[in-house]
C-alpha cells in the first residue's frame, strides 16, 4: 500500500492519497496520468495491467488501486 | 419517423408504452422489438437488412469468443503456473484473432456505406492531378439510419467480451434489440451492453414517478428542439448562406447562433430519448453534462458527447497508451527528457488516432477530420504550455482556483468551441476558411446593414427576446444542476396545482410558439446524419 501512495504521490503531489476516495470523478486523475500511473505500477510490481483492468472503479482510492495490483498479482 | 414528429409523440410511443405494461414481465422485451423494428422500417425501409447482418457478425462472434473463454477456464483447471499462463496467452491469442477478423468486416461496412464515396472521389481527384485517365466509379449507396452509432455499440460488445468484461447474448433477437432499441437508434447516447442490455431483457414494472419524470424529460427536449433550434436554424442558414456580405458581429452572432442551435438541438433530442426510454424503466448513459460550463476544452468534450468521448477513450486511447511500445517510448524519453514532456509525448501521439477518430466519426468531409484536429492541436498545445501557463499565472499572482479565472477559462472554452462550430457547421473547409476572413475583414459594417442583418429574415425581436429568455432559463437551470439541485425533482415534488401549471405551460408555449405552421418545414436533427 505504501508503495501504492508514494507513486500517487510522485505523480501528482499535494494530494493526500490516504483519503481521497474519488479520484476519477473528481478528474484528480486523468486518462494521463492513468497512463503514467500503469506504466509505474506495471515496473514496481512486476505485473501487466491490461486493458479489462482499466475501468473507473479500478483507479477512484489508493485502496482501489492496491486491490487491482493484488487481484492482478493473484490472477497471473 | 423523427423524435419530434407528432406521430411518433402523440401514436407511437403511447401504443410502445401500452404494449409494454400489457405483457407479462418476462415478454416485455419483444414489445420493444417489434416497436424497434416497425421504427426502424418506417424510417429506412430495406435497409434494415445491413441492420440485421451486422448484427448476425456480432452474434457469431459473441459465441466464438465466449467459446474460446469457456474451453481456457476448462482446461487452466490444475495446471501449474507457468502452464497456466501459457494457456492465457495463447487463448488471447485466438480471442485476438477472432476479434480482428470481426472488427475489421464490422468496420468495413461501416466504411462501404459511410466513406466509400468520399474515398474514390478524393482518389479520383489525385488520379486526376496525376493525369491519369481512369476513374473509379463513386457509388451512391444509401447510408442506413443509425450506422455509426449501432457499429460503435457493437463493437464494444465484442470487445468487451474478448476482455471478459461482458457476457456474449445467446439470443439473436435480443442483441438485435440491443443494438436497434427505438430511443437510441438516431442519435445515441452510444450505449454499453452491460449498462443497457440487461436493462432490456428484464421487464420493468410500472413506476408513476419514473413515468412521468420520462414525460417531463420529453416536454423539455421538445420544447429545446422545436421553440429554439428548429427557429434559431432559419437566423444559421440565413448567416452561414451569406457571410460574404454581412457585418463581422452579424457573423460571429451567426456562429454563437449555431453553436446554440446545435446544443439545444442535440441535447433536446437526448432529453427526448433518455425520457423515452424512461417510460418504460430504462434508464439511458448521460450523453450531455452542462458542457458550456467547462474550463478547458479537454473538460468540454466530457460532457459534451460523453459517450462518445468514453467509447474512444476506452476503445482507442488506452489501447494505444498502454500498449507496450508506448509504454517503453515513455521510458525511453523519461532518461533523455525532462519528464513532463517525456510523459507527453505518447499522450501525443494516442490523442492522434483519438481525435481523427472523432472527426472522420462525424462524416466523411475534410471539413470533419480538420474539426477533430483542430481540437487535437488545441488540446496538444494546451498539454505542452500547461507548465508555462502554471509559470506565468504564478508570476502574476494570479490564483487559479479564484473565480475570475473560472469565468476566464470558461469563456477562453467558450470561444474556441464556437471556432471548432464555425468549421463542423460550413459547407465546406474553404468556406469556413473564408468565413473566418470575413470576420477578420468585413468590420462592423457589411454589405447589408447591421440591423436589416439582425432583424430583416424572420427573426424579429420576439424570437431574439424568445432565444434571450430561453438561454437565461438554460443557464439557471444548469447553474442550479452544477450545485446538485435537481429541477425535475423539484417540479415533481412540488404541490399538484403548481406542478400543473409548469406542465401546462409548457405545453402551451409548445404549441403556441414552436417552429411550425406556413413556412416552416420541419427540421432534421443534425446529428442524424452521421
Amino acid at each position: 500500500m505504501e508503495t501504492v501512495i508514494k507513486i500517487l504521490s510522485n505523480l501528482k503531489p499535494g494530494v493526500d492519497f490516504t483519503t481521497e476516495k474519488d479520484l476519477v470523478n473528481r478528474q484528480i486523475l486523468t486518462s494521463m496520468e492513468i497512463m503514467l500511473l500503469t506504466g509505474e505500477l506495471n515496473d514496481a510490481f512486476d505485473i501487466e495491467i491490461t486493458l479489462p483492468y482499466i475501468i473507473p472503479e479500478n483507479f477512484s482510492s489508493a485502496e482501489a488501486i492496491y486491490d487491482m495490483v493484488q487481484r492482478i498479482e493473484e490472477d497471473e | 419517423m423523427q423524435y419530434n414528429d407528432w406521430f411518433f409523440v402523440v401514436i407511437f410511443l403511447p401504443a410502445a408504452a401500452a404494449l409494454y405494461y400489457l405483457l407479462p414481465l418476462r415478454l416485455r422485451w419483444t414489445a420493444l422489438l417489434v416497436f424497434s423494428t416497425a421504427f426502424y422500417l418506417l424510417s429506412c425501409g430495406g435497409r434494415i437488412l445491413i441492420l440485421l447482418a451486422t448484427t448476425l457478425l456480432v452474434y457469431v462472434t459473441g459465441l466464438c469468443l465466449d467459446k474460446i473463454q469457456l474451453s481456457f477456464q476448462e482446461q487452466k483447471k490444475g495446471l501449474p503456473k507457468e502452464e497456466r499462463k501459457q494457456l492465457k496467452k495463447q487463448t488471447e491469442k485466438k480471442k485476438r484473432h477472432v476479434l480482428v477478423f470481426s472488427c475489421i468486416l464490422l468496420f468495413a461496412i461501416l466504411f462501404s456505406v459511410k466513406y466509400l464515396n468520399f474515398f474514390c472521389g478524393n482518389l479520383n481527384i489525385l488520379l486526376d492531378r496525376l493525369q491519369i485517365a481512369s476513374q473509379i466509379p463513386v457509388f451512391h449507396l444509401m447510408m442506413p439510419l443509425g450506422v455509426s452509432f449501432y457499429t460503435l455499440s457493437a463493437a464494444s460488445y465484442i470487445i468487451d467480451i474478448s476482455r471478459g468484461t461482458c457476457q456474449a447474448q445467446r439470443n439473436y433477437l435480443k442483441l438485435l434489440l440491443f443494438l436497434f432499441f427505438f430511443p437510441v437508434i438516431v442519435e445515441g447516447p452510444i450505449s454499453r451492453y452491460n449498462q443497457l442490455g440487461k436493462q432490456l431483457e428484464e421487464g420493468h414494472a410500472f413506476c408513476y414517478e419514473t413515468f412521468c419524470e420520462g414525460l417531463q424529460l420529453i416536454l423539455w427536449g421538445l420544447l429545446k428542439k422545436v421553440l429554439i433550434a428548429d427557429r434559431l436554424s432559419i437566423y444559421v442558414r440565413y448567416v452561414f448562406g451569406s457571410f460574404e456580405k454581412l457585418p463581422s458581429p452579424i457573423i460571429i452572432l451567426g456562429v454563437c447562433c449555431y453553436t446554440y442551435q446545435i446544443y439545444m438541438e442535440f441535447s433536446g433530442c437526448m432529453d427526448m430519448v433518455t425520457g423515452s426510454a424512461q417510460l418504460f424503466g430504462i434508464r439511458l448513459e448521460q450523453n450531455f453534462r452542462r458542457p458550456f460550463f467547462s474550463r478547458s476544452v479537454n473538460e468540454f468534450w466530457r460532457r459534451w458527447h460523453i459517450t462518445l468521448g468514453s467509447w474512444l477513450r476506452d476503445y482507442i486511447f488506452y489501447p494505444i497508451s498502454i500498449s507496450h511500445p508506448f509504454q517503453n517510448l515513455t521510458k525511453q524519453t523519461r532518461k533523455y527528457m525532462n519528464p513532463y514532456y517525456a510523459s507527453c509525448l505518447p499522450m501525443i501521439a494516442a490523442l492522434f488516432a483519438v481525435w481523427f477518430g472523432n472527426g472522420i466519426w462525424h462524416g466523411a468531409e475534410w471539413k470533419y477530420i480538420f474539426y477533430g484536429l483542430y481540437y487535437y492541436m488545441i488540446v496538444v498545445l494546451g498539454m505542452l504550455f500547461e507548465p508555462l501557463f502554471v509559470k506565468i499565472t504564478g508570476v502574476l499572482s494570479i490564483s487559479r482556483e479564484s473565480r475570475i479565472y473560472h469565468g476566464f477559462q470558461i469563456l477562453r472554452t467558450f470561444c474556441l468551441v464556437n471556432l471548432g462550430m464555425l468549421i463542423f457547421r460550413a459547407d465546406t473547409l474553404t468556406k469556413a476558411k473564408d468565413m473566418i476572413f470575413s470576420i477578420l475583414h468585413n468590420g462592423p459594417a457589411g454589405e447589408e446593414p447591421f440591423m436589416q442583418a439582425l432583424l430583416g429574415h424572420r427573426i424579429g425581436i420576439v424570437e431574439w427576446s424568445m432565444f434571450a429568455a430561453f438561454l437565461l432559463l438554460v443557464i439557471i437551470i444548469g447553474i442550479l444542476q452544477e450545485k446538485g439541485i435537481g429541477i425535475r425533482k423539484t417540479i415533481g415534488g412540488s404541490p399538484l396545482p403548481v406542478r400543473w401549471c409548469v406542465y401546462l405551460a409548457a405545453v402551451c408555449i409548445l404549441a403556441a410558439a414552436g417552429a411550425y405552421g406556413p413556412g416552416y418545414g420541419a427540421v432534421d436533427f443534425i446529428y442524424a446524419q452521421f
